[in-house]
């Protein structure tokens, strides 16, 4: 069949030639010199009919062509030249309204996904039905969204303090300020909706800025934990694809932008690395950009919604099998919005988190505090007399930490119940909460609720005990579900555990996660064929809906609340030259809840292998020291199943002492 | 035998009629001079052989309350038109009734052969030459120094009727526009416009001197037919794209086009921004309705 330039006989020549001059010629632009017609000035008007636009068969006698062919060339570059999208202009007008042209992102000018943010949210799949009772309950709101949240407190209490570092406070309103300047700075960087930005900071006014401005670009933040060095950090940013990376200049004994810098060659995603401290070359000063950039242009850059992505958390292993959580506004804020009050969290309280902001618990304190304009008062990093100075200092009303952190205080004896006088909440969670040491700073704080909370990167805060709540309930359970929550224990035939029977821990709900980014494999683990999350977790609930975690089905190495998988040191051990076979396993401890304990089985000619040879090794590797073996045991033999995967249940019941 | 009709009388009495059915103004162009202004194939002639009169009727366009509405919806509020082609088609029917002679409402629409934005007749050229309004700054939007902006339609018929005069003035730009002019060397309407679109020049004496109107800009925002086919264009996977975008800018589909987004109801024919910030659209003195109805 013939095209239709081949029956109209028009050629590229011919649209090249011809397509500026018809369109001219045309009616498109029409120029009218004096008022001619109105005074029949006949001679004007003849010597205007061209300015004034011509019909296609005018044209096409002027220029010789056939008329279908002048209409096929005016209409290819009139569809050439138009751009769509100019509804949204119109939208715009009126109504009081002058036109303003920089109102309005004409759609062929929004900016584009990248084909890594596209990915990423192609990994938020929802039940439909779930997601219709979701909204109808009012559990997913549309203003659930930190930009959103920010304005608020910013318009409605602009001088209410909302951040707090030793003897700096930061007002709302200069953190409004703060946040719209960095995130110009970080827009011209490059970063637009969708790019995921990793961020390695202590828990400073800077992490905090750097959150929320990365949130107003629409952008996604990948945290890092503190102690990841280059090995964790590269196996991390690759798999995130992160555009750019906010870390310190320089750490005690290395530089992460230095060394974020050095990375750039191999992840070719990885396009800006963003410094706090001291001048890095090659990185932007994130003091600089904070400072010294101009406030971003709300209008140029819509607010994100609360559908949008906005964290994307790893939550153990970062070389083997990545498990990297998307969770959007809409999971994690409505989680920590309908939480506030079950925790009696309001406006005039003041929060301080001794979890790392780049843990999900940490980040948990932010949002519940940002939910109603709260103060957060800052502890950079944890060490017990410096938690006991902050507190004491900063007069928190609410704290959170993890058991270790409670257990370090105690151990040290910086615990002073005057000091802390001004708690009336504390929040254990992250690791299993010995009764004993919930008791025991309940008896020395009377007016303070001390409770705990079940969460997971997975579900941020599923079950939590409440102020008011029994002391044996707050004692000796991670409390009952959060808002909008569900679980269930099952048995391992798959029903329905009765009241008191241990079980299989799941959880489904509003909070929950949408599944492992690319991880089909995790994700096919994860969830059972109804929807619910396994957490991995063993539990029993009481007749009151109280549940109470008894053990963990999972490998993962619980450090002081600091989760990671093992896997890739026992990679690396397993390549080294006296190591036949290797398997970590977790060892109790009483501060830290857990550290890791390694079994290593020697290669034939090997004689001997120290602890210290082990940490010299892992560390030439680049290996980050939290997760060192603290303990090497050398074992003849590894009991092994038969596909030759080793038992290490059976190690741990063998050598570790419980 | 009909009676012999007297011009002067005829005219009157369609005058009164139109002006009955709420028409605000009504004139009668002169036949000879539409002719030899319009190109070929849009004369009164080429639509109607026998043709002698050109008659314009003129309604109100709209209200200072429409005025304050939002584009999208003044769009539909404020397009007034369809009053007009009722009395045009009413009046066409009187005519022909009353004195005994063919008469045309004369069709507002393109022309299927001049491409979407060429009209088979001139409904501006037949009100303007009748004397019911003048070519504005704003891309040759006719304004009327009492009745400020309009909507027009025509009639066409074979009864010879006197011919009004074009206005004496151009009641464009008005004296706060050439105050602004003299400013910032651009009018209310050439400032407000979202597509920038009109341009042009006031000479010394306040009057117009050079109107530059870019109307692929102006169609561009607000005549969305004309991206349609760049919309559907864009839907076609790219491996058939080089067919089917071009087969889509076939002369014979593009009418197509408009007449899908016109029926639609969702696009727009005008933003109308540049009247609304018009001193003489919202402020002749007789465009107030209320007004306008205690001067009758």
């Amino acid at each position: 069949m013939a095209s239709t330039r081949e029956r109209l006989g028009v050629t590229d020549a011919m649209l090249a030639s011809y397509g500026e001059l018809i369109f001219r010629m045309s009616h498109n632009l029409q120029e009218r010199t004096g008022d001619p017609v109105r005074l029949l000035d006949f001679a004007a008007i003849e010597a205007q009919r061209e300015a004034m636009g011509l019909t296609d068969a005018q044209i096409a006698e002027r220029l010789g062509l056939m008329r279908e062919q002048v209409i096929f060339i005016r209409n290819w570059e009139e569809s050439r030249r138009f751009r769509t999208g100019q509804q949204a202009y119109l939208i715009e007008l009126g109504g009081g309204k002058r036109f303003r042209p920089e109102r309005v992102v004409r759609l062929e000018d929004r900016p584009v996904y990248s084909e890594d943010a596209m990915r990423l949210r192609a990994a938020f799949t929802y039940d439909p039905e779930r997601v219709r009772e979701f909204v109808e309950r009012g559990w997913w709101r549309g203003d659930d969204v930190l930009s959103v949240w920010l304005a608020r407190h910013v318009k409605e209490r602009p001088d209410a303090a909302a951040l707090v570092q030793g003897d700096m406070t930061i007002s709302y309103r200069d953190l409004g300020a703060k946040v719209a300047r960095l995130a110009e700075g970080l827009r011209q960087a490059g970063i637009v909706k969708g790019d995921v930005v990793a961020v390695q900071l202590p828990n400073v006014v800077e992490f905090a800025v750097t959150f929320l401005a990365i949130c107003r670009l629409g952008a996604v933040m990948c945290t890092m934990h503190m102690p990841y060095r280059q090995s964790e950090i590269r196996a991390l940013l690759a798999h995130a694809r992160a555009k750019a990376v906010v870390c310190l200049a320089r750490a005690k004994d290395w530089s992460p932008a230095e060394a974020c810098l050095a990375l750039r060659g191999e992840l070719p995603a990885l396009k800006t690395v963003v410094a706090l401290g001291e001048p890095v070359d090659g990185a932007l000063q994130l003091q600089r950009l904070i400072e010294r950039s101009s406030a971003l242009d709300d209008r140029a850059t819509p607010v994100p919604v609360a559908s949008d992505p906005f964290l994307l958390l790893y939550t153990s292993g970062t070389t083997s099998a990545p498990k990297a959580v998307p969770l959007s506004y809409h999971s994690m804020l409505s989680n920590a919005r309908l939480s506030a009050p079950e925790h009696r969290v309001g406006a005039a309280d003041r929060i301080l988190s001794a979890a790392p902001y780049t843990h999900l618990f940490g980040l948990y304190a932010l949002f519940v505090a940002w939910s109603v304009g709260a103060t957060l008062t800052l502890l950079p990093v944890f060490t017990p007399p410096d938690l006991a100075a902050a507190v004491a200092r900063d007069k928190p009303t609410g704290l959170w930490t993890a058991p270790a952190h409670l257990a370090a205080m105690r151990a040290q004896k910086v615990f002073d119940p005057q000091a802390f006088s001004s708690l009336r909440l504390i929040i254990m969670s992250g690791s299993a909460c010995p009764p004993e040491l919930v008791g025991w700073y309940a008896e020395r704080l009377p007016d303070c609720a001390v409770t705990q909370l079940f969460g997971m990167t997975e579900i941020q805060a599923a079950l939590y005990t409440r102020p008011g709540d029994p002391p044996e309930v707050a004692m000796r359970s991670a409390g009952r579900v959060s808002p909008g929550t569900e679980v269930r224990i099952r048995s391992a035939d798959g029903r329905t555990c009765a009241p008191g029977e241990e079980g299989a821990l799941e959880v489904r709900g509003c909070l929950l996660f949408p599944g492992y980014f690319e991880n089909a494999a995790a994700n096919q683990e994860a969830f059972t064929a109804d929807g619910w999350f396994r957490t991995g977790d063993l539990a029993r609930m009481d007749e009151s809906g109280n549940v109470s975690i008894t053990g963990r089905s999972k490998d993962i190495i619980n450090r002081g609340g600091v989760k990671f998988n093992p896997r890739d040191v026992e990679d690396l051990l397993d390549a080294h030259p006296s190591i036949l076979q290797s398997a970590i396993v977790p060892m109790p401890d009483p501060v830290l809840g857990e550290r890791a304990c390694c079994f290593v089985t020697l290669r034939p000619g090997a004689s001997r292998l120290t602890l210290e040879e082990v940490v010299d090794y892992l560390a030439g590797k680049k290996m980050a020291k939290i997760k060192m073996p603290e303990r090497l045991i050398v074992v003849p033999e590894m009991p092994l199943t038969p596909t030759r995967k080793i038992i290490k249940s059976e190690l741990k019941a063998r050598y570790v002492p419980a | 035998m009909p009676e012999p009709v007297d011009p002067a009388q005829a005219k009157q009495a369609i005058v009164d009629y139109c002006k009955k059915r709420g028409a605000l103004a009504v004139g009668v162009a002169d036949l000879a001079t539409v002719e030899r202004i319009a190109p070929p194939g849009h004369r009164p002639s080429d639509l109607m052989p026998r043709v002698k009169s050109v008659i314009s009727v003129a309604v109100g366009g709209q209200t200072r309350g429409a005025w304050q509405l939002p584009a999208k919806a003044l769009a539909y509020s404020g397009s007034t038109e369809v009053r007009a082609y009722s009395i045009a088609y009413a009046c066409a029917f009187f005519i022909e009734q009353r004195f005994g002679v063919p008469a045309v409402y004369v069709p507002p629409d393109l022309d299927p052969e001049g491409g979407p934005r060429v009209p088979l007749q001139s409904l501006k050229l037949h009100a303007e030459l009748a004397g019911i309004g003048a070519r504005s700054l704003a891309g040759d939007i006719l304004l009327h120094p009492e009745f400020g902006f309009m909507y027009y339609a025509s009639v066409f018929s074979e009864l010879e009727l006197p011919a009004d005069a074009p206005l004496a003035e151009n009641p464009c730009p008005a004296p706060s526009c050439v105050n602004m002019y003299r400013q910032v060397g651009r009018t209310p309407c050439m400032k407000f416009c979202p597509a920038q679109c009109l341009n042009g020049e006031v000479d010394e004496q306040g009057r117009q001197k050079v109107m530059r109107y870019d109307m692929a800009a102006c169609a561009e925002l607000t005549q969305e037919y004309e991206a349609v086919p760049k919309i559907l264009a864009e839907a076609v996977k790219d491996e058939v794209r080089s067919q089917g975008a071009e087969g889509l800018l076939d002369p014979d589909r593009k009418m197509l086009w408009y007449k899908v987004s016109a029926g639609s109801g969702g696009w727009f024919a005008q933003c109308f921004e540049c009247m609304r910030v018009c001193p003489i659209a919202t402020q002749a003195p007789q465009s107030d309705p209320i007004y306008r109805s205690k001067e009758r």
